[in-house]
């Protein structure tokens, strides 16, 4: 089990070090980035948004870190197997391991995020409730969510390279169906049936309820949280291992 | 031999592959295929009912063309290829692998890799620690741990990379695949001693090469694999010498 904490700390800390190889700042950028995003979208939307949308800047960060919880495991994950071809033979561990460790990488990520996200709650003023605490269930939900794709998409790139670019163009898409920089309340027809089946979006809206307006997501979101966390999760896995062979045949 | 000494032992291992005869390597290749009229998927056999045993103490060199199913052999012996036909009775967990591809990364300093490598092959932090310094002599690369390993040349990451895995004391099964056929002459001298003594030690070893002079100077045993066949197993100059004909012939 020790031994389990050693080899992911080491991957993990491996992945930080390429992530940042030749930056000067640094993980610092983990904690700028959301906030100039968030930076650039506030000064274009905040005005368009002003009466449907109370602190647009928390409204969007709130999405925002979520969103990049969710994408930067699942982007990084998809060469996770191929990038690590002349040790898949080597690990002594289920090599589940080294998209593991990409989530993980992400998810370190994330809590630097949320370092700059507690400063603008700050700013703004917003004095979290006790609601305050359901992020966690909703961030380890999430993180099960993430890593069941990740885990599916890390197979099929082994077979077919184009999955890296078409998984880019997809998640375009459904960035603009999970409401991060506009009111999903706004939305209309089959954009708003779109939109709130959407499980990223739910676990978003779930997360600006808990934080930033103090009520705790909807009886029914949650289920629907743990349904989609957990049930991706488990098909995702039972994916990977039914594929084991196959990957070792092709690597 | 007496049968308690036999460290490693493949019972009528068969692998064999579904091949379509037009691979897709895309998913475009799959759709456009999938269109024109269905080739039947053809049946490949890597290895072919091929069995031997390793025992204690014994250098078995594996010695074939590229394609001759060497590698898959190796992944099966490693335990993560799962054959279609027959077995292979080894303690994985003493396997120990030593490929030309480390595995090391490059954006990271010798050290860090040390530590990467070695948590990913199974070493605890404590055994690191302790044999670190014993790992860097060996490769002879003081002075060198804590620069780039994209710095260093091709003949100092095979040094770090045997020395990696070798340092353990335990008797186990090395696997060298390819490895003695590079470096400059003295670290061949000086891993060929390496493994001499481990073998006193009380390991094993498995050779593979597709040349024969590797496997003439270091094995005590040789079997020679072709198209997944075993052609011949027994004396390593015998059976180096009917490949080598037969390369000859061929040329």
């Amino acid at each position: 089990m020790g031994q389990y904490f050693f080899v992911i700390r080491q991957l993990t800390s491996r992945e930080i070090k390429r992530k940042y190889a030749r930056s000067y700042l640094g993980i610092v950028w983990s904690v700028l980035n959301p906030l100039l995003s968030m930076a650039v979208l506030s000064l274009i939307f905040s005005g368009i948004f002003k009466r449907a949308i109370e602190n647009y800047p928390v409204y969007y960060l709130t999405g925002y870190i979520l969103w990049q919880l969710f994408t930067s495991s699942t982007v990084t994950s998809v060469t996770a197997l191929s990038d690590n071809k002349p040790l898949l033979l080597k690990v002594k561990f289920p090599m589940e391991i080294f998209v593991f460790t990409r989530c993980y990488t992400s998810l370190i990520n994330f809590f630097y995020s949320f370092a700059a996200y507690a400063v603008i709650l700050a700013v703004f003023k917003i004095t979290p409730k006790i609601t305050v605490l359901f992020s966690v269930f909703i961030v380890f939900f999430l993180f099960l969510f993430s890593l069941g794709i990740s885990l599916v998409l890390s197979v099929l790139y082994v077979f077919f390279g184009d999955i890296k670019h078409l998984y880019t163009v997809f998640l375009t898409l459904w960035m603009y169906c999970s409401a991060i920089f506009y009111p999903a309340q706004q939305t209309e027809g089959i954009m708003r049936q779109v939109v709130y089946f959407n499980p990223v979006f739910i676990f978003i809206n779930s997360m600006r309820r808990s934080v930033m307006w103090g009520i705790l997501p909807s009886f029914g979101d949650t289920v629907k949280m743990i349904l989609w966390g957990g049930g991706v999760f488990f098909s995702g896995t039972a994916f990977f291992l039914a594929c084991k062979n196959k990957i070792m045949e092709k690597i | 031999m007496e049968e308690k000494d036999i460290v490693l032992k493949a019972e009528n291992v068969t692998m064999e592959f579904k091949r379509a005869q037009t691979e897709p390597g895309s998913l475009k290749e799959l759709i456009l295929n999938g269109r024109k009229q269905k080739k039947r998927p053809e049946t490949f056999k890597a290895l072919d009912n091929v069995s031997f045993s390793l025992c204690r103490g014994e250098v078995l060199g594996i010695i074939g063309t590229n394609g001759s199913g060497k590698s898959t052999l190796l992944k099966i012996i490693a335990g993560k290829l799962v054959p279609t036909k027959g077995k292979v009775i080894a303690d994985t967990s003493k396997i120990q692998m030593l490929t030309l591809g480390t595995g090391f990364d490059t954006e990271l300093t010798g050290r860090e890799n040390v530590y990467l490598n070695g948590a990913v092959i199974g070493y605890t932090k404590k055994f690191i620690d302790e044999k670190y310094h014993e790992i860097v002599s060996f490769a002879e690369l003081q002075g060198f741990m804590d620069e780039k390993v994209k710095n260093y040349s091709s003949g100092m990451v095979s040094r770090l990379g045997f020395a990696i895995a070798t340092v353990r004391d335990t008797p186990e099964i090395l696997i060298l695949d390819e490895v003695l056929s590079v470096g400059d002459m003295f670290f061949r001298k000086k891993s060929e001693k390496k493994i001499k003594e481990m073998i006193s030690g009380g390991s094993s070893v498995l050779l593979v090469s597709h040349s024969s002079g590797a496997v003439k100077s270091n094995c005590t045993k040789a079997m020679w694999l072709e198209k997944g066949v075993l052609k011949l197993m027994g004396d390593p100059y015998d059976v180096c010498g009917a490949y080598e004909s037969m390369k000859g012939g061929q040329a």
